[in-house]
């Protein structure tokens, strides 16, 4: 469904990105392990078109349709939705406000309102906040929202960078049960991880970057036993 | 204690610096530039609608407008045609900048070309007096009053309360975001320029009836507004009106008091007020 071919990514005159190839088919839970710069965020904002891919170096394709040069809202409505590191509420806004404007591309009144129930249903704490302004709310409750706001998109894919960033051990636990629950519903799921245990757990599949290159890739269950992954990654 | 008049006069004032400024600030929150040719479209509206009524001969509400939405036209072409392409990070504030002042006298020179540099007046369009006992005002200045309150409580009820208005904030809030979630940062820069000139245009199509319409009645009003904006601490839209409220009654009873230095005046206390509170009043945005 998405499919990354060879591309480039240059911050000025650096690559960020080299030469990365990526496939992520319809119901799949990927995910993309590194070390800090190692340009798993860029992967993930070049997908969402707030990078650029480096122009005859590689190409994007979603549903058989390039989208690399397109510019983010228009790839946001074609179903690709990114829950940015750093949560990035509207920190004014009520959360109520931040869910509706997730829901910014929907037009359908009703369906966003179903949306929204069934969000609550997944996030019960979320709903004595609704009116609470985005900065009140704690570190998980903003990423709760932060996911939350993602949903309230009907995402085909659903991308998440560093969602486990500066949560307590208890609610990374509470943070990997959410995504489960949000890939067993059938969203296709694109998961960057500083935090490699965590994503190798969730997902079927995953892609280790370094230097912005693709050193390593295969199903979670042969990389948990890779040693260099085992060594580099989960400090054994 | 000058003469109610004199208050009213001020009040007057203030009605125009809060519009003004209250479209330089919301300009501001979302293209993060300071439009240096608001002036210009304030004299635009006042200009629109004179002919509107004058040559026209359309009704003066409906006038006020036509003012509106065509000033509003003329901004969001502006930002797509030239703002647009020279407010970008890479190039710093100095362009951008340097093109809006350049649009101040390309602005005003395409007006005396197009409508002379002598001053024009409109009639009052309503005329008569509210003769209260103590004082009296006149309709007409009545109307300014309440026309500023009704655009305020419509920016009020777009901001909060309505889908566009929510955008509007969140771009100005965390624009990184607002594009990830479809609300396209290109565009609400457009929208939010045209509703800014709208608001200069109608506070200078309200002001029509009352003060000399001429290709430079803009630059006073940009240069108080301003003050307005800095007083109330730039980036906030209370403090814009707050500013505004404080600055056109400054202003008046100041000019009232001693005639000749009224301006000097006004710009040591506008200074006093930042050595006081260099961030202005609301610093910290309250967006």
């Amino acid at each position: 469904m998405l499919e990354l071919k060879n591309i480039w990514v240059y911050y000025d005159k650096n690559p960020a990105v080299r030469d990365l190839s990526l496939t992520v088919n319809k119901g799949d839970f990927v995910t993309i392990l590194g070390a800090n710069g190692a340009g798993k965020s860029t992967t993930l904002n070049a997908i969402c078109g707030v990078v650029k891919v480096k122009k005859g170096k590689g190409e994007i394709f979603f549903k058989g349709k390039k989208i690399n040069g397109l510019r983010p809202p228009k790839i946001a409505a074609m179903g690709i939705i990114q829950v940015p590191e750093g949560r990035k509420l509207w920190p004014l806004l009520t959360v109520q406000e931040n869910l509706k404007l997730g829901a910014y591309l929907q037009k359908d009144r009703q369906k966003m309102k179903q949306n929204m129930e069934k969000v609550l249903t997944l996030f019960p704490d979320l709903k004595d906040k609704l009116h609470a302004k985005g900065r009140m709310l704690s570190g998980g409750q903003q990423q709760m929202a932060a996911i939350a706001r993602g949903l309230m998109a009907d995402p085909e894919v659903l991308l998440f960078d560093e969602p486990s960033l500066g949560l307590s051990p208890l609610l990374r636990q509470h943070l990997a049960e959410i995504i489960k629950e949000i890939s067993q519903h059938g969203t296709t799921i694109v998961l960057v991880e500083q935090n490699a245990r965590l994503g190798l757990m969730l997902a079927s599949y995953g892609y280790v970057i370094e230097n912005g290159e693709l050193k390593l890739q295969g199903k979670t269950s042969d990389l948990l036993k890779d040693e260099n992954v085992k060594k580099a990654y989960l400090g054994v | 204690m000058p003469p109610a008049a004199i208050w009213m006069d001020g009040l007057i004032q203030s009605c125009i610096y809060m519009t003004m400024a209250f479209g330089m600030v919301l300009v501001f929150s979302i293209l993060g530039i300071l439009n240096w040719a608001h002036g210009q479209f304030y004299m635009f509206g006042g200009i629109v609608v004179y002919y509107a009524v004058a040559a026209a001969g359309i009704p003066f509400p409906i006038s006020l407008l036509i003012s509106a939405v065509a000033v509003g036209v003329l901004g969001m072409l502006v930002e797509k045609l030239i703002i647009e392409r020279v407010n970008v990070p890479i190039y710093g504030p100095l362009y951008v900048g340097v093109a809006t002042i350049s649009l101040i006298f390309f602005f005003e020179g395409a007006a005396s070309m197009l409508f002379g540099m002598q001053d024009k007046g409109l009639s009052m369009v309503y005329p008569g007096v509210l003769d209260l006992g103590v004082f009296s005002v006149s309709y007409q200045k009545i109307g300014v009053v309440i026309f500023t309150v009704i655009v305020m409580v419509a920016m009020y009820i777009v901001l909060n309360l309505t889908k566009i208005g929510l955008a509007i904030r969140a771009v100005s809030q965390e624009p990184v975001a607002a594009n990830l979630y479809g609300i396209s940062v290109k565009r609400i820069s457009v929208i939010v320029m045209g509703i800014g000139c709208a608001m200069a245009a109608m506070a200078g199509s309200i002001m029509a009836p009352i003060y000399p319409v001429n290709p430079f009645m803009g630059r006073i009003p940009m240069i108080m507004s301003l003050l307005a904006i800095v007083i109330g601490g730039i980036g906030s839209l209370t403090g814009a009106i707050v500013g505004g409220l404080i600055l056109g009654f400054l202003n008046s009873v100041i000019a009232y008091k001693i005639s000749y230095f009224s301006e000097v005046v006004l710009f040591i206390l506008v200074i006093l007020i930042l050595l006081v509170r260099p961030q202005g009043l609301f610093g910290a945005s309250l967006k």
